[in-house]
């Protein structure tokens, strides 16, 4: 009975103080936050989602772009390849000319030879089966067919065609020897090599652009073996050499140095040519910033540059005065294995 | 031993000029019957070609201390009677413009080289050496050039708008010009007027012009052709050396300086060989074996009409009947 009134009484206190409706108000509440919690989740979720997605499709961009540039990498690789092969065949061809010519030439003089000797052999055939009756004319014929051999210069001509024509196959296995060397077509990736290699092979390889006109002068000292990608750096090299050649116009002096540094090696490459204005210089490494007359050049060559250097792990500076000349500073580490891994290509 | 160059059947006299020995010496062994003269710096060149009288020059165009194209350029004013071969390793397009242009090359050629084909070349060169009377350098006279400026016309091949008043505005206040669109146009025109000079490109929007030239040189050799062209390309410019015998070859968009000067020379070289017929032969293509003329591709109609145009060249000699 007390108990009854207690809770009776405790229910007429309940709603005169309001509690109850309070009680329900903060239900109603409650629900209301949690209703905008789960809505305000929802929404984050979508958003996250939403996030999530185009954070993919910015690292797709990323693939796309590296992929992109790798392709850039590759083709300026092409048209380096292109650019060898004018150059190899501009060197080849003449060793081939005069070898191809001289066998021919050969072969003529021997048959001319081979002509005097049998005509000594008939006379012999002659004089052996003559009788007494004609073995004076015999003998005049002989002594003719011999002094004609004896005078034939054909085989020490010949002699000194093939000379020339083992010296010009020397000289076109050491081109494709070294043409394979630069493209490194058959083992592409790390190695250990000396840059040194490197700068002989790309000056080989550009020298149909540098022979006629421009005097090179190399100052290679002894470097420590560098971990690259020998192909990529061959391409470094020859683009360098190729837009010195180009910024000197008729005449010029181009200058290569190696040195050995603390952590690496460093190379410089200088012109004596025009100089690069100060307003372009900030823009040379950007891609297809080029100064070149269209279809001249890609304006890829000196950002590739860059790319390869920087996938190496190392730095390219660039020194220019009007009037006097560009020098390019390539410096490479020597152990450049996981900077080269991301550079791909 | 004292020979006259000129006595048709002393050996021919060639100069051979290379930087390289070994060149010098397979072209000294190829050439055994004849006299051959080996030069390896360019810059002895001209001396050694007027002390030795040479019927043909066999020139390298990359040398160290001269292009081929330089050499063959004085050769050509110190030693007019030689025939000039310009020998490369690689055509690169400045080369072939030039050879024609300032070097007025016979023929170019590829290292390497066939020897049967060099030899054929180098006997059919000497030949006109020997035979054929040599056109000079020399200006005309002021009225012989007026002269040939009226009575000699101009035709040009062009189906460019463009391209047609450029040349119009370059030439016409000089001299007889006239338009063609096409070959059969072209054709009409050489039909009725004197024609001294043809202007073309190497392609129409009907097609290739080339075959059409180097037709018209092997029957009509006096006629000077200057082509004009947009995209040139190495081999092209050979084969209009070697198969067209082409005067000069201009880049577009044509300029006024060089174009003048190429019509006027052109022009001259006319007036000379209309007075000089038995030069002719040193401009022709006909009567080589001339690494084989490859077979056009003109229709037999148009072949039949350019073999049909009027020589206007007095006692014209015939290489192709």
């Amino acid at each position: 009975m007390p108990d009854e009134r207690l809770a009776w009484r405790e229910q007429v206190r309940r709603i005169s103080t309001g509690r109850g409706l309070r009680n329900r108000m903060m239900t109603w509440l409650l629900a209301i936050l949690l209703i905008v919690a789960i809505t305000a989740a929802g929404l984050l979720f979508v958003r996250e989602r939403k996030l999530v997605r185009s954070l993919a499709a910015l690292q797709e961009d990323a693939r796309k772009r590296e992929a992109s540039q790798a392709q850039v990498i590759h083709t300026t690789k092409l048209a380096s390849l292109g650019q060898m092969v004018a150059g190899v065949a501009h060197e080849i061809n003449t060793p081939l000319g005069f070898v191809k010519s001289n066998v021919e030439v050969v072969a003529d003089l021997l048959a001319e030879y081979e002509q005097a000797v049998t005509n000594v052999m008939t006379g012999v055939d002659f004089l052996l089966n003559a009788d007494a009756g004609i073995a004076d004319r015999a003998k005049a014929l002989v002594i003719k067919a011999r002094g004609q051999l004896a005078q034939a210069t054909g085989l020490n001509e010949a002699r000194e065609l093939l000379t020339d024509s083992v010296d010009g196959l020397k000289q076109m296995s050491a081109l494709v020897l070294n043409l394979k060397g630069f493209a490194r077509v058959d083992r592409d990736g790390m190695d250990l090599i000396d840059v040194n290699d490197s700068i002989r092979s790309s000056l080989s390889i550009a020298s149909h652009q540098l022979r006629d006109r421009i005097t090179v002068e190399t100052e290679l000292g002894a470097l420590p073996p560098v971990r690259c990608m020998p192909s990529q750096i061959n391409q470094v090299f020859l683009n360098l050499i190729t837009n010195a050649a180009q910024a000197m116009g008729d005449e010029g002096r181009l200058r290569i140095r190696s040195a050995a540094k603390k952590e690496g090696v460093e190379v410089s490459v200088s012109d004596n040519g025009s100089g690069i204005p100060d307003n372009v210089l900030p823009k040379i490494f950007d891609p297809f910033f080029t100064t070149k007359k269209v279809g001249e050049g890609t304006g890829l060559g000196l950002s590739i540059v860059h790319k390869i250097i920087q996938g190496h792990g190392g730095s390219i500076r660039v020194n220019s005065v009007i009037g006097k000349g560009t020098t390019f500073f390539v410096e490479l580490p020597i152990d450049s294995k996981a900077q080269a891994a991301r550079a791909g290509g | 031993m004292e020979r006259s160059a000129s006595a048709p059947n002393a050996p021919l006299r060639i100069l051979c000029i290379d930087d390289e020995m070994r060149i010098l010496r397979a072209l000294k062994a190829l050439f055994r019957d004849f006299e051959v003269q080996l030069c390896n710096d360019p810059r002895q060149a001209v001396a050694m070609a007027s002390q030795f009288d040479v019927d043909v020059v066999i020139c390298d165009q990359r040398m160290p201390q001269m292009q081929g194209i330089e050499v063959l350029r004085e050769l050509k004013s110190s030693a007019p009677r030689a025939m000039r071969i310009l020998l490369t390793g690689y055509a690169d397009l400045k080369a072939v413009l030039g050879s024609v242009n300032e070097g007025e090359v016979f023929r170019y050629v590829n290292k390497p080289w066939d020897n049967a084909e060099m030899r054929a070349l180098v006997t059919e060169a000497g030949r006109i050496a020997r035979d054929a009377a040599v056109i000079t350098a020399d200006p005309i006279s002021e009225r012989d050039a007026a002269e040939a400026r009226t009575e000699v016309g101009i035709l040009v091949l062009e189906d460019d708008v463009n391209s047609q008043a450029r040349l119009r505005e370059i030439l016409a206040p000089h001299y007889q010009v006239r338009f063609a669109n096409n070959a059969e146009r072209a054709l009409q025109i050489l039909e009725q007027y004197e024609t001294g000079v043809v202007i073309s490109e190497t392609e129409s929007r009907q097609g290739d012009l080339t075959s059409l030239l180097k037709a018209l040189k092997i029957h009509h050799p006096h006629i000077a052709t200057v082509v004009i062209t947009e995209r040139a390309n190495a081999q092209t410019a050979m084969e209009l050396i070697n198969e067209g015998q082409v005067y000069r070859m201009l880049l577009k968009p044509v300029r006024m300086g060089s174009c003048r000067l190429s019509v006027d020379s052109a022009i001259t070289r006319y007036w000379k060989l209309k007075r000089n017929p038995r030069a002719i032969q040193r401009f022709a293509v006909a009567n080589l074996p001339s690494f084989a003329l490859p077979p056009s591709t003109i229709s037999e109609s148009l072949l039949a009409r350019i073999k049909g145009l009027p020589s206007r060249i007095v006692q014209i000699v015939r290489f192709n009947s």
